[in-house]
């Protein structure tokens, strides 16, 4: 059998078999290279409570190349980008050892929820937000892992994807008199949202944001 | 046990081997991507002519030229290469130090070299195979064989004791293990090992890639082993900070295309129970060529393992220019 093949297969069953790490991984059709690894979100972060899928791409070369890692469900964190799920951590990078494992690399993916490293970001905006307010940061990310991976309701307690009604303004991490001030000039939300989330507008950058600057955003 | 000094220059700091040899980036080699991006920018390469001194050079000038030419050079170059004459790189210097230290090699026997390619792994890849060929010159190759294959059956445990998964290194550990066998045996009834067969071994990626990778494991579990030995000597290669003995095994033994410095030199060295002889060729002293020893062996069954550094760089040394005889 080819050696790609015989270690995936192994390391497929050793997660099985494995029932204490909480990491699961499956076959998303018949290819054995394409797979849909699996974890609960840290506890003690914004994302507990939360099930998070990564889409596992194996390359032809694998285990001397670096494994390709993406979430598939949609994360709010420094080190995720917020629309592809792209994953910036340097084992799937250059630090990439044959002796890591799609299970390894999957617990190292849970760390990196615990550990955002900001000043490495693979999505700036989402990383600028988490240096210039930390609890509303916290409160963006906890509404996501409620929204899209299935935490239970920060507010109400209730759990489940279905009953949660998505509000674009807590998905961007502003807050809704902000968004209304500008809307009731007459601009619309989308771009609202689009424009505060870009210039950072929380904590103390409000302050330091001038109406005048905002208002010529939006006209451009 | 806790010394690491290089035997043949005992007054000297063990990891400032002589002469102290710049490092390439870390980053570079691997990725070819990332080291063309690097070159466009700023250069101090352009004042630098085929007439100019290298000894007049800084470190980091040195460090560019070598990366220069090993980006020129990789895509094309085998992972290893056949036996060639040292006298060959003469082409490739213009420089008269480096001109009299090839002859000052040549003058001593040193007449062969065995190149690799240049993507962070050489050094592994170097000692590897020079490993296995010194076993197939043993006067007795069947002994010879079953201590290596008896050293490495025991490197498992070093492995198991450092945390790592039989599950992720069994199948290199089979590799080097089946290659070892075949200098006796052949494999399945074929001929045995000969020189020939062993290149082309070490040109097949997938077979070379899991020797290199058992190889990397086997030194950072024996620096994880006896971390007292190794502590003070784990720096970062470029940034020159001290690192945790995992962040310096994870970082920069344990990743692929990591260069290997001193350290992880006396640790395989020591792990493999082998004699290895570092020359280092890089134009500092034209008249002559140091010797760094890395003494573990005591009964010499066995010649010692020869390697060429030139900075950034590992090749096989050879006392001979055909590969054709044992």
């Amino acid at each position: 059998m080819d050696a790609r093949l015989r270690r995936v297969n192994k390391e497929i069953a050793d997660c099985k078999n494995d029932k204490t790490s909480n990491i699961a991984i499956d076959l998303i059709d018949d290819n054995p290279f394409h797979l849909r690894g699996s974890f609960p979100g840290p506890e003690d972060t914004p994302y507990q409570g939360g099930h998070f899928e990564v889409d596992i791409v194996i390359p032809d070369s694998y285990p001397f190349q670096p494994v390709k890692m993406k979430f598939i469900t949609k994360v709010y964190h420094p080190n995720v980008s917020s629309a592809s799920g792209a994953i910036c951590l340097d084992i799937l990078k250059d630090a990439w050892s044959p002796v890591l494992t799609l299970k390894s690399t999957l617990i190292s993916l849970q760390s990196l929820l615990c550990s955002p490293e900001p000043n490495d970001p693979q999505d700036a905006e989402v990383a600028k937000h988490f240096m210039m307010s930390r609890s509303s940061f916290d409160d963006t990310a906890r509404y996501w892992a409620h929204i899209y991976a299935g935490a239970p309701s920060p507010k109400e307690g209730d759990s489940g994807k279905g009953k949660a009604v998505r509000d674009e303004i807590a998905i961007a991490g502003l807050q809704h008199a902000h968004v209304e001030q500008f809307e009731s000039l007459g601009f619309d939300r989308t771009q609202v949202i689009d424009v505060l989330r870009r210039l950072n507008y929380r904590g103390a950058n409000i302050a330091k944001i001038p109406d005048d600057r905002i208002v010529e955003e939006l006209l451009k | 046990m806790s010394d690491i000094r290089p035997s043949s220059n005992p007054q000297e700091d063990p990891l400032e081997p002589p002469p102290t040899a710049p490092r390439l980036s870390s980053l570079a080699l691997p990725s070819n991507e990332a080291a063309t991006m690097e070159q466009s920018g700023a250069s101090s390469l352009q004042d630098i002519t085929p007439e100019t001194e290298l000894s007049t050079l800084t470190t980091q000038q040195l460090q560019e030229l070598t990366q220069k030419f090993f980006d020129d050079t990789l895509s094309s170059r085998p992972l290893i290469s056949a036996l060639g004459s040292i006298g060959s790189l003469r082409t490739e210097y213009t420089s008269p130090s480096f001109i009299s230290q090839l002859q000052y090699l040549e003058s001593n026997g040193y007449v062969g070299i065995r190149r690799t390619r240049g993507d962070g792994d050489c050094f592994y890849r170097s000692l590897a195979f020079a490993y296995i060929e010194r076993i197939m010159q043993a006067p007795d190759k069947e002994l010879a064989v079953a201590k290596a294959t008896s050293q490495l059956y025991e490197t498992q445990k070093l492995l198991d004791a450092a945390g790592f998964q039989k599950m992720a290194y069994e199948d290199f550990y089979d590799v080097i293990v089946s290659l070892l066998e075949t200098v006796v045996n052949g494999s399945n009834g074929s001929q045995p090992l000969t020189p020939a067969l062993l290149l082309q071994a070490f040109q097949d990626p997938e077979v070379s890639n899991s020797v290199v990778v058992y190889l990397r494991l086997l030194t950072s579990a024996q620096i994880r082993a006896d971390p007292d030995s190794y502590a003070p000597f784990l720096v970062h290669p470029e940034a020159d900070i001290p690192l945790e003995v995992r962040e310096f095994c994870e970082g920069f033994v344990e990743a692929i295309g990591r260069e290997a410095d001193h350290v992880q030199v006396t640790a395989l060295s020591r792990a493999l129970h082998v004699n290895v002889e570092v020359a280092y060729l890089d134009g500092r002293n034209p008249d002559h060529v140091d010797f760094v020893k890395f003494d573990n062996e005591t009964e010499h069954d066995t010649k010692p393992i020869l390697l060429l550094y030139r900075p950034g760089h590992y090749d096989i040394l050879e006392r001979e220019k055909s590969g054709a005889s044992a």
